[in-house]
C-alpha cells in the first residue's frame, strides 16, 4: 500500500493505493497556521480501518516551505557571495545580511583572484554579533570550481547549517544559485522541526514505512535527504496533479493537462508521454531559483471565477468572490453559467438563473447570452494560454544544427482534464480545442494519487575538463582528478555510476534506478594550433514518473 | 527582504538570437569551430542574463534560397556554396530583424555563427571564414518586407568588412562604415580611406583604418569624431552593428588593444538597433566578457563591472603617437567624406562604369576574376552586371536590377539577360530583379 498526501491551498487530500486501486481517500480543510494539524487529521482519516504496517511508502507534498517564503517567515541568514567581475553582485542582494567578498573564478573554473579574507572576517564578525546561526555561501562559477565556497564553509564550522551554492544544482546561474541557497538556509530550521514532527506522528499511527517528500519536478526525495535541501520541497502542488494524471491515464503521446479548480486552472504539457520540465528552475516570490520543476502555468480561470459585465463586455475571473450561487454563493460564476445554458444540472439551478438574471437587469443583455459569453471568454483564455505555452516550448532555443533541423516539435491533440469542475467543462473544452478530451476517474484526488505514486528523481550535470584534469558533479559534491585521455564515453559511464551510487545510498529500489542521458556535449579545446583538451558535459536524470510497483498495481 | 530589482530591468528590451552551432566547424582546429561560443554561453548563463526582465532569448529562423539569391550571385548555385549552418546563421539575422521591425523588442543581437562580412556580392565559396554575408541578407530582407529606406551598417570587426563594402559599394541608401586594423597590417588588406563608394554612391562607404595597438581611447575617439557625425548627417532609419570582437587585446590573430568595457562603451554610443556577431577568436579571454558587455549596453544596463580576468594586470593605455595619428586620420576621413558631396567628374548617365577585380578566397583557396559594370544613373542605384570566372567555375554572369530601379535600368537589365541567354558565353546566369522580386538562376 502506498500513501500519498497533498497539502493544497484550500484542501488537504490523502489517498491509499493498493492492488485494487484507490482504497481510501479523504479531504480535509487545510489549517494554514499549523500544517501538522491537517496533515495528522488526513493521515488518521485515511488510515481508518487499514493496517498501518502494510503501508510501504509515504509520499508527502506540502506547502510548508512555499508559504514560509511567501509570507516571509524565514530565519535570518548570513549570506556570503563572491562574485568577481560581470554583473554587479549587489544587484542580487537578498536577506538582511548580504555580504560581497572579493574573489574571482572564471568560466573554466580557474581561480583568478583569491578571496578577500579581510572582508570575510569583517562580515563573519557582524553576523556573529547578530547571533546568526544559518548561512549561505555562493560564488560565481562555483559549479566549475567550488574552492571559494568550500573555504568559507570551513570558516563557518560553528554554524547550525550552511547552505552551499554548488550543492544546489549543477546548472550555471549565479543569481538563481544565490536565491536558491538563500531560501534553503532560510527555511532549514522550520523544515527540520516539521520533518521530525511528521516522523513522530506517523510512528504514533503505527506507520513504519519510509517517508518521501514531493518536489516541484514531480519526483520525490527521502525525508532524511531533504533535511539538507529543504528548498527542494517548494511548489510541489502542481507537480502532484501532473503525476496523478499520468497515474490515472496511460499517457504515451504529446498531451496537455488542465487541472481546473475553483479559482485557477493549471496547465502542464507532455511530450511523448513525459511531463515537460522547466529549463532552469522554478520562480518563487519574485526570485528565480534552480529548483527543478515541471513546466506548469497557473491562470486565473476556474469554476468559481466571478462573471463580470462591463458595458457589453462579459468577462470571468481572475477573482473568485466565493462559491457559485448554485452552491450558496453571492456572485454568479462559470458554474452558474453552465447551469443556465443547461450543460450541467448542478445543485440549485434556480439560484444560478437568479444570479444571471440580475446581471441581465443591470446590463440589458439576456442572461443566456451573458452565460454563453462568459463561458466563451473563459475558454478563450484557456485556449490562448495553452497555445502560447506550446508555442513557447517549440520556440525554445536550440544550440546545434541537428536539434534545429531534427528537433522534436510538440503537437498535442489530447487533453486530460482533472480537478473539481473538470467533467462539467469537458464538452465545451472539446468544442473549443477540437481535440480529444479525457476526464479520468478519481480526478478530484489526482493530486494525492500523484503524490502517492511518484518515484524518486535526481538530476546531475557532470562537467569534465581534461586540460585542467578536473571532473565535477556539483550537486553530488564530486570533485576529482581525471587523466588527460579521459573521453566522452568515460564521462557517460561515470555520470551513470555516480547517479547509481547516489540512488543506492539514499535507498532507492533497484527497479527505480533508471537513468536517462539528456544531453552530451564534448568540445575540443584548442589553443593556437593544438588541441589542449576536451570540455565534456553530461546531463542525466531519473525522469519524473510513476513508481514501477505502482505501475503494476494500477495496471498501466 | 530587499532587492534592487528595479536596476535590473532592461531600459531597452533586447532580443538575443543565440545560435552557437555546437556541431559545426570549418575544421576541428579552425578558429571557426564548435567551441567558439561555448564560454560565451557559460558566461551569459552564469550571469543569469536571460532572466533579466526585458532580455529574451530567441531561436533563429532559417534563411530561404530566395533570401540568399536576393542578396548574392551564387555560382554554380546556393546549395553548392552554403551549408545548413550558413542558412541558420543568416536566418538568425532575419529573426533579429523581425523582432525589431515588428516591435516585439526595441533592439536585437544576433549572436550567431558562422560570420559573414567577408562574403561579397558574388560567391564562389568561402573567404575569411564567410560564405554568406549575413548582415546583407538581413538588410535585403528588411528592405523587401518593411518600408525602410536608409540603413547604416557600422562594422567594428578588426578586419575590414570587404564583403559588405563590395555589396553596398554602389548603394547610396546603405551607409557602410568600417573601423578596422589598417589593411597594410592585416587581412584582407583593403579598407583604405580613399575607398568611398561607386559613382552612384560616393560617400556612402567610409573606412577608418586604425593603426595597430589602438586602445579604447582611439576607438571611442573615432566613434566620437567620425562615426557619430556621419551617422547624424546620413539620418538612417536603422543602424546595424557588425559586432566583430577581434579588436580585443587578447585576440590571437590581430594586434589591437580594445577591452570589453571599451566595446560596451562603443555599443552604448552607437545605439544600434540590431547587432550581429562577426569575428572574434579569443574565445575564452575576450568573447564571454565582450558579449556580456554588448548585451548589457544594448539593454541599457550597468556594464561598469564587466572586466576580463586579466584586465587589471594589463597596461592598455594608448601611445601618444598613436593618439596623434588617429586624430589626423579622423580629420582626413571627414574631409574626404565632405568632398564626396561636391560635384566631381563622373560618366554621363546611361554609360557603364567598369571595374576589374581579382578576388582570392583564402578559406577555400579559390581565385576569381571579375568584370563589374554599373550603369551610371541619376534616377536609381543603376543596373549592375558582373561577369565572373574562377578556379572552380567557368564564366558566369550576374545581373541585378536594383530596388526601386528606374524604367531604363529595368529595361536594360532584361536586355542584358536576353542577350546573355541567347548565346552560350556564360555557364550560369543569375538575375536579381528587385522591382519584381524575381531571383532566378538560368
Amino acid at each position: 500500500m502506498y500513501l500519498g498526501l497533498d497539502v493544497g491551498g484550500t484542501h488537504t487530500d490523502a489517498v491509499i493505493i493498493d492492488k485494487s486501486g484507490v482504497i481510501a481517500h479523504t479531504k480535509v480543510a487545510t489549517t494554514h497556521h499549523n500544517l501538522l494539524e491537517c496533515i495528522n487529521e488526513a493521515f488518521k482519516n485515511v488510515l481508518t480501518g487499514i493496517d498501518p504496517s502494510h503501508i510501504k511508502r509515504v509520499n508527502l507534498s506540502t506547502t510548508l516551505t512555499t508559504n514560509a517564503i511567501i509570507e516571509n517567515k524565514c530565519e535570518e541568514v548570513g549570506i556570503f557571495v563572491s562574485g568577481g567581475p560581470g554583473i554587479n553582485p549587489a544587484h542580487y542582494s537578498i536577506g538582511n545580511y548580504y555580504f560581497i567578498i572579493d574573489g574571482q573564478i572564471d568560466h573554466r573554473g580557474t581561480e583568478i583572484t583569491l578571496l578577500n579574507l579581510h572582508q570575510l572576517e569583517k562580515a563573519l564578525k557582524k553576523c556573529r554579533k547578530k547571533d546568526i546561526k544559518v548561512y549561505t555561501v555562493v560564488s560565481k562559477f562555483s559549479t566549475r570550481n567550488p574552492i571559494h565556497e568550500q573555504y568559507i564553509q570551513q570558516k563557518l564550522s560553528d554554524a547550525d547549517f550552511v547552505s552551499v551554492g554548488h550543492t544546489m544544482s549543477g546548472n550555471l546561474n549565479f543569481p538563481r544559485r544565490i536565491a536558491t541557497a538563500y531560501y534553503n538556509a532560510a527555511v532549514w530550521r522550520l523544515y527540520n522541526t516539521f520533518s521530525y514532527a511528521i516522523e513522530e506522528s506517523l510512528k504514533s499511527l503505527g506507520v513504519i514505512a519510509p517517508v518521501n517528500i514531493l518536489k516541484a519536478d514531480g519526483g520525490t526525495i527521502p525525508l532524511h535527504v531533504s533535511r539538507s535541501i529543504p528548498v527542494e520541497s517548494i511548489l510541489s502542488g502542481p507537480a502532484a496533479s501532473v503525476i496523478g494524471t499520468m497515474a490515472l491515464c496511460n499517457i504515451t503521446q504529446d498531451a496537455v493537462m488542465l487541472d481546473i479548480g475553483g479559482t485557477s486552472c493549471d496547465i502542464a504539457l507532455f511530450a511523448d508521454g513525459a511531463p515537460l520540465i522547466e529549463k532552469d528552475g522554478i520562480r518563487l516570490n519574485t526570485h528565480n531559483t534552480l529548483v527543478r520543476s515541471l513546466k506548469t502555468k497557473s491562470i486565473g480561470i476556474g469554476g468559481d471565477s466571478a462573471i463580470k459585465v462591463d458595458g457589453t463586455a462579459v468577462t470571468a475571473g481572475p477573482q473568485r468572490l466565493g462559491m457559485s450561487m448554485a452552491e450558496g454563493g453571492q456572485n454568479p460564476t462559470i458554474i452558474d453559467a453552465l447551469n443556465v445554458i443547461g450543460t450541467i444540472n448542478f445543485k440549485n439551478t434556480a439560484r444560478s438563473q437568479e444570479g444571471l438574471s440580475s446581471l441581465e437587469k443591470k446590463s440589458g443583455i439576456p442572461a443566456q447570452t451573458i452565460a454563453q459569453q462568459a463561458i466563451t471568454y473563459a475558454l478563450d483564455i484557456i485556449y490562448n494560454e495553452v497555445m502560447a505555452m506550446i508555442d513557447e516550448v517549440n520556440s525554445r532555443p536550440v544550440y546545434t544544427i541537428h536539434e534545429f533541423l531534427k528537433g522534436k516539435v510538440l503537437q498535442p491533440k489530447t487533453i486530460y482534464l482533472i480537478g473539481g469542475p473538470a467533467k462539467t467543462l469537458a464538452f465545451h473544452i472539446t468544442q473549443r480545442f477540437g481535440w480529444n478530451v479525457k476526464v479520468p476517474p478519481y480526478s478530484q484526488v489526482a493530486n494525492a494519487i500523484g503524490a502517492a505514486v511518484a518515484r524518486t528523481t535526481v538530476d546531475i550535470e557532470l562537467f569534465a575538463d581534461t586540460q585542467r584534469c578536473r571532473l565535477l558533479v556539483p550537486n553530488l559534491n564530486v570533485n576529482i582528478r581525471i587523466p588527460q585521455d579521459y573521453d566522452v564515453d568515460n564521462a557517460i559511464e561515470d555520470a551513470t555510476n555516480y547517479m547509481m551510487q547516489f540512488l543506492e545510498s539514499i535507498g532507492v529500489d533497484e527497479r527505480e534506478r533508471q537513468i536517462e542521458i539528456l544531453q552530451v556535449y564534448a568540445f575540443n579545446m584548442v589553443d593556437g594550433f593544438e588541441t589542449t583538451g576536451k570540455n565534456i558535459r553530461v546531463h542525466c536524470q531519473v525522469k519524473p514518473g510513476i513508481l514501477h510497483q505502482c505501475r503494476d498495481i494500477l495496471k498501466i | 527582504m530587499q532587492r534592487y530589482t528595479e536596476d535590473m530591468k532592461a531600459k531597452s528590451t533586447l532580443g538575443v538570437v543565440f545560435f552557437p552551432a555546437f556541431d559545426w566547424a570549418i575544421h576541428p582546429l579552425h578558429p571557426e569551430r564548435e567551441e567558439r561560443l561555448l564560454y560565451t554561453l557559460d558566461q551569459l548563463n552564469e550571469e543569469g542574463v536571460f532572466d533579466i526582465e526585458g532580455i529574451y532569448q530567441y531561436k533563429p529562423d532559417i534563411a530561404s534560397y530566395d533570401d540568399i539569391m536576393r542578396t548574392h550571385f551564387c555560382f554554380p548555385d546556393v546549395s553548392k556554396v552554403t551549408t545548413q549552418s550558413h542558412l541558420i546563421s543568416a536566418g538568425g539575422t532575419i529573426k533579429a530583424a523581425n523582432l525589431v521591425m515588428d516591435h516585439i523588442v526595441n533592439k536585437s543581437f544576433a549572436l550567431v555563427r558562422p560570420p559573414g562580412h567577408h562574403a561579397m556580392k558574388v560567391v564562389h565559396g568561402a573567404r575569411g571564414f564567410c560564405n554568406i554575408n549575413i548582415e546583407a541578407v538581413m538588410v535585403e530582407y528588411i528592405r523587401e518586407h518593411y518600408p525602410v529606406k536608409k540603413i547604416a551598417i557600422v562594422d567594428t570587426d578588426c578586419h575590414h568588412g570587404d564583403g559588405t563594402q563590395d555589396i553596398y559599394w554602389h548603394d547610396r541608401d546603405v551607409l557602410y562604415i568600417s573601423m578596422h586594423q589598417d589593411g597594410r597590417t592585416l587581412y584582407p588588406g583593403t579598407g583604405a580611406i580613399h575607398e568611398l563608394g561607386g559613382p552612384n554612391a560616393l560617400g556612402t562607404t567610409i573606412n577608418i583604418p586604425l593603426p595597430p595597438n589602438t586602445s579604447d581611447e582611439g576607438f571611442l575617439m573615432a566613434m566620437q569624431r567620425v562615426v557619430l557625425p556621419i551617422l547624424k548627417d546620413f539620418k538612417p532609419d536603422i543602424i546595424i552593428n557588425s559586432a566583430g570582437q577581434d579588436n580585443h587585446y587578447s585576440d590571437p590573430i590581430t594586434n589591437m588593444n580594445f577591452s570589453a568595457l571599451g566595446y560596451a562603451q562603443l555599443t552604448e554610443m552607437l545605439n544600434a538597433d540590431i547587432a550581429v556577431l562577426e569575428g572574434g577568436y579569443s574565445i575564452q579571454g575576450a568573447l564571454p566578457y565582450v558579449n556580456l558587455g554588448i548585451t548589457l549596453a544594448m539593454a541599457g544596463l550597468d556594464y561598469s563591472y564587466v572586466h576580463e580576468p586579466d584586465y587589471s594586470q594589463k597596461d592598455l593605455s594608448q601611445d601618444k603617437e598613436i593618439t596623434k595619428y588617429i586624430k589626423r586620420l579622423c580629420d582626413q576621413v571627414l574631409k574626404r567624406y565632405e568632398e564626396c558631396k561636391k560635384p566631381s567628374f563622373k560618366l554621363m548617365p546611361g554609360n557603364y562604369d567598369v571595374r576589374k577585380k581579382e578576388i582570392y578566397y583564402d578559406t577555400d583557396n579559390i581565385r576569381e576574376m571579375q568584370l563589374e559594370s554599373i550603369m551610371v544613373c541619376d534616377e536609381c542605384r543603376g543596373v549592375l552586371k558582373i561577369e565572373t570566372t574562377s578556379t572552380v567555375n567557368p564564366l558566369c554572369l550576374g545581373i541585378e536590377i536594383p530596388l526601386n530601379a528606374c524604367d531604363r535600368c529595368q529595361k536594360e537589365g532584361y536586355r542584358l539577360l536576353d542577350h546573355a541567354l541567347s548565346g552560350d558565353r556564360y555557364k550560369y546566369v543569375q538575375l536579381i530583379d528587385r522591382r519584381n522580386k524575381k531571383y532566378v538562376l538560368y
